[in-house]
């Protein structure tokens, strides 16, 4: 019993963040919740549903590339895991959504595990890249095999109505709910493993790697577990993205670009802090959806991608730590 | 409190710019909604359909006269009290997710009577499982894999013939040859042509396309040599092309976009291939990009398509037109172009049968719609949707494909050599070479 | 028999193009740890070059690559004193974001100026000729730019290890810090590893805009290509791009011809396999 007690109170506490965080994240929990009855825009709402698949996508992948500090650039070929599981197991046997989640996840940090053995014997850059030929081979096997579907994809078959059992939903305040529910679930998790055992070592790890040895940790155990964690975390969004968009092929859910803008958020918003994954969704996905929206289908292409492209350098060039560095030097200063 | 002023922020950004898009003002005009590939690597192509569309709004909203077609006309849409239609275009990137979050843009937000797009066939997938959901009409005037119109809605009409078609229309094309149809050409023993070697790339829609000429080889029993795809937007097709040279065989046939199209005859040239026919599916072999970047070398090329300027010959009604396209784009139309001008074409005759913008109405409208073949500017017999191939449902059946070929460029017209009893110029075959 | 040979030399003729543009990324990093996400966009704005002066001047392509090589370096340089000086101290997901960034915008930039259309050159005394040779017939561009590829590797190659500068950036690259008390201007030479970086790009563009097409676009395959040959070769070696580029080349032009679906995988399989056993690539050190 005080160790069920103990686990609920590590999963659920921030007693460790300061005051200004809990009540910081209180007015968002708020706000996400009264979210769909407050703005009735179809594009709003979706906006907000792509924003939390973000958030819980780069929650997953703060796990190695902030509290790890590898830079992993192939976090979609989980997604494409996740979605891809979800999709052909409601495809071929109509398996009820809530089962397909566990072989997504179990399949992508299988996998993960697999690779991770390998690659973690590199370093920086040769560690990107190779995190990024990994996914780009995953996504031209998707299009090679003929079981997947190849690049013809799956397309899932429509329910009408409100259909908890696959999921699928005739209204975005299903969708909203349903995201969200993941969301928590995700964060979570994330604020229990930042305070766990392995957790201090990821980040004992990180901050210096001979000191950590030193300390007993076994370095490259460490690296290989959080890496195969992070990867069962990216497969819950690639699962929703299936019964979201009711149609997957490798290029929506497996893509460069997908990696990128997941490592993307969490950089912005601050790689290493439970909030920095929230924070850069919440900056990137608005602005990428509504610059996309009004600008991008005017004569002149472009203009919202530059606009994009300059937040980007800046954000990289001034504020290396992320919006989240911004916050924290605000309040050091105050506090002194 | 440095974070709470950020929440705010970013809760006044939001809202800010959730609001600004609903502040248009009511107007009598219908909206419908474009979506088109109009940035990444397609966006040569989704300019043209966009021009195409553009034009043809612009046709049924101002008087056109002495067209020939009941549209030009018109002063806005007769059935609905002259009301103006307004296209309300929007990126899809190409990407499918971005086309569903557009497609639920456009239908909830900007109130768009109904939706046109998507060109590729993987955006027009999840883009109308939206309009599906929402109960909105989707017509789809430009993409062509047969999966499309197989999946039994009831809110999505498409105007253009698909692959299956197109692909009977090529194996018709090569019957034709050996049986010695083609006029002014002496028939081609089958064994000039034969074997078929294919090369597609690996999208849906090429994808597609192979599944089909797979099955109507098998059909018509003819062999196929080589029959591959290959990574689109490829750095390099010189190995794939000497693959199809390598392979010995007269025909080669493709499926690509036009960068891999271009890279694909300079190989080939490269390499001296000496096919005896070469065939495109449409798309990239009908692109402007395509014949303004080889000039010369597209001499000989055929492809299939659904329009081609030189249609003027036998139909006045589209020389007018494509008069008024030149003038606005500098090009001729092509069969991009005239696709999504045929979509907006389709939406201007359903709302007028319609009177009504109401869902409902429209729905049945469009099931019921028909429009002769002397009413638009392709060479179709018209627009009534059903069932032409097994398995379809809301497909026109009275459209058709022509095959064209490049003649006499950089200063030519692709002449149309397919139907036969269309033929604009006589074949040139065998496939002249590359110099 | 006559398939390997013509395999062969197109994939190494390919490769040394990909050698050429994978040697400023290599080049760039061996000085100062970084990887440019924009280097295809420097290659695109070579191409462009060579695109606009033969279509509006009009001026033979060829004479095109000095003014391409010379833009390439001012990009470089004004990159690095605007932006990549600046990423410098910054952890590496920030250096590659910013990078990113201005591959964003130097992409969208061409698209807006440019629109998205594809274009080609089309005049040239070497644009559309082939050579027969026995069994090969090859486009007489990319003989020449094979060629040019490998003068620009000598010349590289030279500059690095007979020249002063070269012997400044090769201090830079070893001990930035070093380098700085001994009265080398490092900065300076960051700024010129950047400059030969952007030039050796879009002279590969320039090069390229002869046989391939030109579109705002076109960068990121190849960028991801040279990632793969800079770090098969190993970051910061020259040799090592160099014949990495080679068997890119060779590896892509053979995958393509049997199981074309599938060759850019065998391109990062082999990287992979490669790095697992030698974690620094093939001449890193």
């Amino acid at each position: 019993m005080v160790r069920l007690r103990q686990l609920l109170i590590d999963i659920f506490s921030f007693r460790d963040r300061p005051r200004f965080e809990r009540i910081g994240f209180l007015i968002f929990i708020l706000i996400v919740l009264i979210f769909p009855w407050m703005v009735t825009s179809a594009y709003g709402r979706a906006v907000m549903i792509k924003f939390l698949l973000f958030a819980l996508f780069g929650l997953g992948w703060n796990l190695i590339g902030g509290y790890g500090g590898q830079v992993d650039l192939g976090q979609a070929k989980n997604v494409g895991f996740g979605a891809y599981a979800t999709a052909l197991m409601i495809v071929w046997w109509k398996v009820p959504f809530w089962i397909t989640v566990i072989p997504g996840i179990v399949i992508a940090a299988a996998e993960s595990f697999v690779v991770a053995y390998p690659m973690f014997r590199l370093k920086g850059h040769y560690f990107a890249i190779a995190t990024l030929c990994v996914a780009l081979v995953w996504k031209e096997l998707f299009i090679f095999w003929d079981w997947t579907g190849g690049a013809r994809g799956v397309e899932l078959p429509i329910r009408s109505g409100v259909d908890f059992v696959y999921m699928q939903f005739n209204s975005p305040i299903y969708y909203h709910y349903f995201i969200l529910f993941l969301f928590l679930m995700q964060f979570f998790f994330v604020n229990w493993f930042r305070k766990s055992k392995l957790g201090y070592e990821v980040q004992a790890v990180r901050d210096n790697e001979d000191a950590a040895a030193s300390l007993g940790i076994n370095v490259y155990r460490t690296k290989v577990i959080n890496y195969t964690i992070a990867g069962g975390l990216g497969a819950l969004g690639g699962s929703f993205m299936a019964v979201y968009y009711l149609y997957i092929d490798p290029d929506a859910v497996m893509p460069l670009d997908l990696s990128i803008l997941i490592a993307m958020t969490v950089m912005v918003g601050g790689a290493g802090s439970i909030w920095g994954p929230i924070i850069g969704a919440a900056i990137l996905i608005p602005l990428d959806m509504y610059l996309g929206a009004w600008l991008g289908a005017q004569k002149r292409l472009g203009i919202d991608f530059m606009i994009y492209a300059m937040i980007m350098m800046v954000i990289a060039a001034k504020e290396p730590k992320g919006i989240w560095g911004i916050i924290e030097r605000v309040r050091k200063k105050r506090t002194r | 409190m440095r974070i709470k002023s950020g929440v705010l922020f970013f809760v006044v950004i939001l809202s800010l710019l959730i609001v600004l898009p609903n502040l248009s003002f009511a107007q009598k005009e219908v909206k419908i909604g474009v979506i088109l590939p109009l940035s990444g690597p397609l966006a040569p192509i989704g300019k043209s359909l966009k021009d195409g569309a553009e034009l043809a709004a612009d046709i049924v909203n101002k008087k056109y006269p002495g067209i020939g077609i009941p549209i030009a006309e018109w002063e806005g849409i007769p059935g609905l009290g002259g009301a103006k239609i307004k296209l309300v275009f929007s990126d899809s990137r190409g990407d499918p997710a971005w086309g569903a979050e557009q497609a639920k843009r456009l239908i909830e937000d900007e109130k768009v009577v109904g939706l046109l797009g998507a060109y590729q066939s993987a955006v027009t997938k999840t883009a109308s499982v939206e309009a599906e959901r929402a109960g909105i009409p989707f017509v789809n005037p430009d993409s062509t894999s047969p999966d499309l119109s197989k999946r039994g809605f009831k809110w999505f009409w498409r105007v253009t013939p698909h692959e299956t078609w197109f692909t009977r229309d090529l194996f018709d094309f090569l019957d034709g040859l050996v049986a010695g149809k083609s006029p002014g050409v002496k028939a081609v023993p089958k064994s000039e042509l034969e074997p078929l070697a294919v090369a597609v790339e690996n999208t849906e829609w090429g994808a597609a396309s192979l599944t089909e000429i797979e099955k109507f080889a098998k059909e018509r029993g003819w062999k196929i040599a080589e029959g591959f795809k290959y990574p689109h937007k490829a750095t390099d097709l010189t190995s794939e092309s000497r693959r199809l040279t390598g392979s010995k065989a007269p025909t080669f046939l493709f499926a690509s976009y036009v960068s891999d199209a271009i890279l694909f005859v300079k190989a080939m040239k490269e390499m001296k291939a000496t096919p005896k026919v070469v065939w495109g599916q449409n798309a990239g072999f009908i692109a402007p990009d395509f014949w303004k970047t080889l000039g010369g070398d597209v001499n000989g090329i055929v492809s299939r398509d659904v329009f081609a300027a030189v249609l003027g010959k036998v139909k006045p009604e589209a020389d007018r037109i494509n008069k008024i396209y030149k003038e606005r784009s500098g090009f001729d139309f092509d069969g991009s172009s005239a696709r999504d001008f045929i979509g907006v074409q389709v939406w201007a005759h359903a709302l007028d049968k319609a009177k009504s913008t109401d869902p409902k109405v429209l729905q049945k409208a469009l099931n019921e719609l028909h429009i002769p073949g002397k009413e638009l500017i392709m060479p179709w017999k018209g627009v009534k949707f059903g069932s032409p191939f097994p398995g379809d449902t809301n497909q026109n059946e009275l459209g058709s494909g022509i095959i064209i070929q490049y003649q006499g460029y950089p200063d030519g017209k692709p002449e149309i050599v397919f139907p036969f009893e269309m033929a604009t110029s006589k074949l040139i075959y065998p496939f002249p070479g590359w110099k | 028999m006559e398939l390997a040979v013509q395999l062969i030399v197109y994939g190494i003729l390919m490769g040394l193009v990909f050698a050429l543009i994978a040697l400023g990324l290599s080049l760039i990093f061996g000085v100062m740890n970084i990887v440019n996400f924009a280097h295809g966009e420097f290659m695109m704005v070579g191409m462009y070059i060579a695109y606009l002066l033969s279509t509006f001047l009009p001026l033979d392509p060829l004479l095109s690559l000095p003014f391409a090589a010379g833009a390439g370096y001012l990009l470089g340089v004004v990159s690095y004193r605007l932006l990549i000086h600046h990423i410098l101290r910054g952890p590496m997901v920030a250096q590659l974001f910013g990078t990113f960034g201005l591959m964003l915008f130097l992409r969208y930039l061409a698209m807006y100026i440019f629109t998205p259309d594809v274009r080609s050159i089309k005049q040239g005394i070497l644009v559309g000729k082939t050579l027969s040779m026995g069994w090969i017939n090859v486009d007489a561009s990319k003989v020449f730019s094979a060629g040019v590829c490998v003068l620009a590797f000598a010349a590289v190659y030279w500059m690095i290890y007979r020249t002063k500068l070269g012997r400044g950036l090769r201090a830079t690259s070893i001990d930035s810090e070093a380098a700085k008390y001994m009265g080398i201007d490092t900065k300076g030479m960051n700024a010129l590893a950047w400059g030969i970086g952007g030039a050796t790009v879009a002279l590969a563009g320039a090069l390229l805009a002869h046989f391939y097409y030109v579109t705002p676009t076109v960068g990121m395959l190849f960028t991801l290509i040279a990632f793969a040959t800079v770090a098969l070769g190993g970051f910061g070696s020259i040799v090592g791009a160099f014949i990495a580029g080679i068997l890119i080349g060779l590896i892509m032009v053979i995958s393509g011809q049997f199981v074309s679906e599938l060759k850019f995988s065998f391109i990062y399989a082999v990287y992979f396999l490669v790095v697992v056993f030698r974690p620094r690539g093939l001449f890193g050190w």
